[in-house]
């Protein structure tokens, strides 16, 4: 009797090892791969998504993918074989991260997509991004306000790949395009760099002196433009960003920079790592896959309640 | 014993198996996401014309409170007054919406501006308490996520249903006549919508209707 319990549980134990071998793993290990904490935003995911791991008893796997699609794939295979539980992620391009994401689900691992959007439904269990759209309707009304609704402007577009990119774009020409003096002279991508952002706005500059506004699809390419006009001496131009970082906070409230839009990317983050682990235990996240989070508008009158992409209350 | 372990491993993966059951979900948004932009502008203007007088506008003059009503229930608690009679946007943090009508005195107008507006005395102490939204240009979903029955999970993506948001505005907005001349001092009615995150934010109000009062 007691001979064949323990040949039972030795069958069990691997026949689990066989089928899943995440399952086996001895530590519960969380895997969280975003684009480099170079720009301040991905860190504040990678942080909010680590601090909540491990206040829920995990250990974490922080990667970086550089926004580098195929160094993406190969992180996952690393985690896949580090046998994660679960995946975070902010991924490396809308339609060439569905294979990595595919992948790790082919080997049991869920993905919880955060901020970026993947082009297929299914593949992940949970896609949490900030309502960039509505986002980028209150830049761009807070922008038209500052631009007194007329005059040229430039606009400062991210990188193709990322849906972010477009879907600020489109926003931003909802509201802008109903303004029939608001005229736009550039439309430039900066692929979310602050360095790119400068030397195109000096470009941009060199062509059309006579801009009175910059609409910038993140706050990096917004504080690389700035930086240029400063150097310029064009401070007079009005700058509108989207993130919420601490470096724009800074900027807004010495008068730089005029507005910004806050994606909660901290809370954000949290909210992935409790959905996943939520469906580590039960095996469903009870919520539907894509789920929407509201930005906020951060001018003069709230950036001092700013503080790593989350707004004191 | 050896067919009783593998009767026990083969539940164990059927168990294993079915805790990653995301299949069902696979087919639908395929389909959802073949739209091109010509059938979601189709979508957006079908869905506009089967709801906006049949279903939001019968809702919003149904379930309006005063301002004054509704500031005080408001106050008191946002998020009951919400769930008795509000409906809130799609996504986490999302705003309440709440229908509401009142009347009062223009304190102050802008019609100059592409996104019209009017400071609205409503209960008589002389300092605005609420702004009327009077278009062509209208910020915010007031009007969209007041309805409950338009659903995120219906539309494509964020960009579709923020169209659909767009196209209420604009319907709302076109459907206003305003009073000749200055608005100042003269009294207006209205009904419209208004999001309140916090029981303090500012009432400003997507008019649907707006008339000179007696």
């Amino acid at each position: 009797m007691k001979l064949t319990r323990r040949l039972l549980l030795s069958a069990v134990a691997i026949s689990l090892a066989g089928v899943l071998p995440s399952l086996a793993a001895a530590a519960d290990k969380i895997a969280i791969i975003t684009p480099s904490p170079d720009n301040p935003f991905f860190k504040a995911e990678a942080d909010g998504a680590a601090a909540k791991a491990k206040e829920l008893g995990y250990d974490v796997m922080v990667l970086v993918h550089d926004d580098d699609a195929n160094k993406q794939s190969e992180l996952f295979d690393s985690a896949i074989a580090a046998g994660v539980k679960a995946i975070i992620l902010d991924n490396a391009g809308a339609d060439a991260s569905v294979a990595a994401v595919q992948k790790a689900k082919d080997a049991g691992i869920p993905s919880f997509l955060i901020d970026r959007e993947i082009t297929k439904a299914g593949v992940a269990v949970s896609q949490i991004v900030s309502n960039n759209y509505q986002g980028a309707q209150l830049g761009a009304g807070e922008f038209v306000k500052l631009m007194g609704e007329k005059g040229p402007y430039a606009e400062l577009l991210g990188k193709e790949s990322d849906t972010n990119a477009g879907i600020r774009s489109k926003g931003y020409h909802d509201v802008i395009d109903q303004y029939p003096d608001m005229k736009p002279v550039a439309q430039q991508t900066a692929n979310w760099s602050q360095t790119e952002a400068y030397s195109v706005m000096e470009s941009i500059l060199q062509a059309h002196p006579e801009i009175k506004g910059v609409i910038s699809g993140n706050d990096t390419m917004a504080m690389g433009a700035y930086a240029a006009l400063e150097a310029a001496g064009r401070k007079d131009v009005i700058v509108v960003g989207f993130d919420g970082s601490n470096d724009v906070r800074d900027s807004i409230k010495a008068g730089g920079i005029k507005a910004t839009v806050l994606q909660p990317a901290y809370q954000q983050a949290q909210m992935a790592v409790e959905q996943a682990d939520k469906f580590i235990k039960t095996g469903a996240t009870g919520i539907e896959e894509k789920q929407l989070m509201d930005c906020v508008l951060i001018n003069g009158d709230n950036a001092a309640k700013l503080e790593t992409f989350a707004l004191a209350q | 014993m050896r067919p009783m372990s593998l009767a026990l491993a083969s539940i164990l993966m059927a168990v294993t198996l079915t805790g990653c059951k995301i299949v069902k979900t696979q087919t639908q948004p395929a389909t959802a996401s073949a739209g091109s932009d010509a059938s979601e502008a189709g979508h957006v203007d079908q869905v506009l014309a089967d709801t906006y007088d049949a279903k939001l506008l019968p809702l919003i003059a149904q379930n309006a409170l005063t301002v004054a009503d509704l500031r005080r229930a408001v106050t008191a608690d946002l998020d009951a007054t919400g769930k008795a009679h509000g409906n809130r946007g799609a996504g986490a943090g999302a705003a309440w919406n709440f229908a509401v009508k009142g009347q009062g005195t223009v304190i102050a107008a802008n019609l100059e501006s592409r996104a019209r507006k009017a400071d609205l005395d409503t209960d008589g102490d002389g300092a605005a308490d609420v702004t009327l939204q009077l278009g062509p240009v209208i910020n915010g979903t007031a009007l969209r996520d007041l309805a409950p029955f338009y659903d995120f999970g219906q539309f494509r993506d964020q960009i579709e249903f923020a169209k659909l948001a767009r196209a209420i505005n604009d319907k709302a907005s076109a459907a206003l006549t305003l009073p000749e001349g200055d608005l100042v001092g003269r009294k207006l009615n209205f009904l419209g919508a208004v999001t309140l995150k916090k029981p303090t934010d500012p009432f400003v109000v997507t008019a649907v209707t707006v008339g000179v009062a007696p």
